[in-house]
């Protein structure tokens, strides 16, 4: 396929003397491609044919379960340890916080008073054309 | 034979619940399944278990670990050979650990590990045919919780207990947490390092975590409370 798009060069050129050594090449070429499928046909079973990208395997449970970190301290044995883990669990509390600091009844309300604020005092670029009218 | 979710499964039998799902959306597949074909069959003989979405593995009963990528591991340091460590993790064979894959470890600047020195590490690579490596090092160089584990005591135990006791809704560690000062470290390849205060304290915790393994919840919260008021000298 890829050969059929290359520009290629007529027949009269590749004829020419000093061009034999590029004639043998494109030819190689063609031969190769058309070749390919006989070439990996003991390689390419019928499953990879027929295979679907639906399936992941794993070999490992801590994909499918859910699994805590497991070097943990307790009571002071060892800070190190503990100090990663309470930035851990502050990581997974702020990020809980953040969805709810402002909630959706409020945004709304304070969003529709900010429109009705703005355009009667303010009219923006876009609304100058209309009035034109 | 047929199977299905919650089913007590052995080798060969097979699941017609992921091929249908697999047609739809994609599909995880864990241990103890494998795909042929046209269908999905169990290699391992447990209980075929499923989590939203679509990702199903066998639950079973095993001791052997198989190295596989990702997982968390103790092992033991058996051998130094040049450039990196031998490390016993349980597998068929010693895992490689690369003196460079510690945290501020240079050429100039070897870290201290010795030979029978316990590490916890992560699984870098796992095939079916090459030698396992560890790191202990995160990708940002950070050594995080991994590293050389001191002092303590190791034993082992199931690969189904590690799991069991890691699962975040298990009231083992909850219900000991607030007992004695305590640090403990497991590896997905079923050893548990442990280290507390005092000889008495570390033996209490080996027992509660071997103990923990065939009970429910409820019993395991009842275990630890009497563990934990033996230790403290209200019972003798």
């Amino acid at each position: 396929m890829a050969t059929r798009k290359k520009p290629q060069l007529p027949k009269s050129v590749l004829d020419m003397k000093f061009m034999k050594k590029t004639k043998e090449r494109i030819e190689k070429e063609i031969e190769n491609t058309q070749d390919h499928e006989g070439l990996y046909s003991g390689i390419i079973t019928n499953e990879m044919r027929h295979a679907s990208g639906n399936y992941i395997s794993e070999s490992s449970f801590i994909f499918c379960q859910d699994i805590i970190e497991g070097r943990v301290s307790f009571k002071g044995m060892n800070p190190e340890i503990e100090r990663l883990m309470e930035s851990e669990n502050n990581k997974e509390q702020i990020n809980g916080e953040m969805e709810k600091d402002v909630s959706d009844e409020v945004l709304y309300k304070k969003m529709n008073n900010f429109h009705r604020r703005k355009r009667p005092s303010s009219p923006s670029k876009y609304d100058v054309p209309k009035k034109k009218k | 034979m047929k199977a299905s979710i919650g089913d007590v499964v052995l080798p060969g039998d097979y699941c017609e619940e992921i091929t249908v799902a697999g047609e739809k959306a994609k599909v995880i597949i864990g241990p103890g399944l494998r795909r042929e074909l046209d269908r999905v069959y169990v290699t391992k003989a447990g209980v075929l278990k499923k989590r939203n979405p679509c990702t199903y593995w066998v639950d079973s009963y095993q001791k052997r670990y198989v190295p596989s990528r990702g997982e968390n591991v103790i092992g033991v340091v058996v051998q130094k050979a040049g450039d990196i460590f031998r490390v016993d993790v349980g597998g068929s064979i010693t895992a490689a650990l690369s003196y460079l894959s510690f945290e501020g470890a240079t050429k100039k600047n070897r870290p201290e590990v010795q030979i029978g020195d316990i590490v916890y590490a992560k699984m870098l690579v796992a095939s079916k045919d090459m030698e396992p490596e560890l790191v202990c090092v995160d990708s940002h160089g950070k050594k995080g919780r991994l590293g050389v584990l001191s002092d303590g005591f190791l034993f082992k135990c199931s690969l189904n207990l590690v799991r069991k006791i890691l699962n975040p809704s298990c009231p083992l560690l909850e219900s000991l947490k607030n007992e004695w000062p305590f640090e403990m470290a497991a590896g997905m390849n079923g050893r548990i390092w442990i280290k507390a205060n005092s000889m008495r304290e570390t033996i209490a915790l080996g027992n509660a975590i071997l103990g923990a393994e065939y009970q429910s919840d409820e019993e395991i919260k009842v275990i630890c409370s009497n563990i934990a008021s033996i230790l403290a000298g209200h019972i003798s």
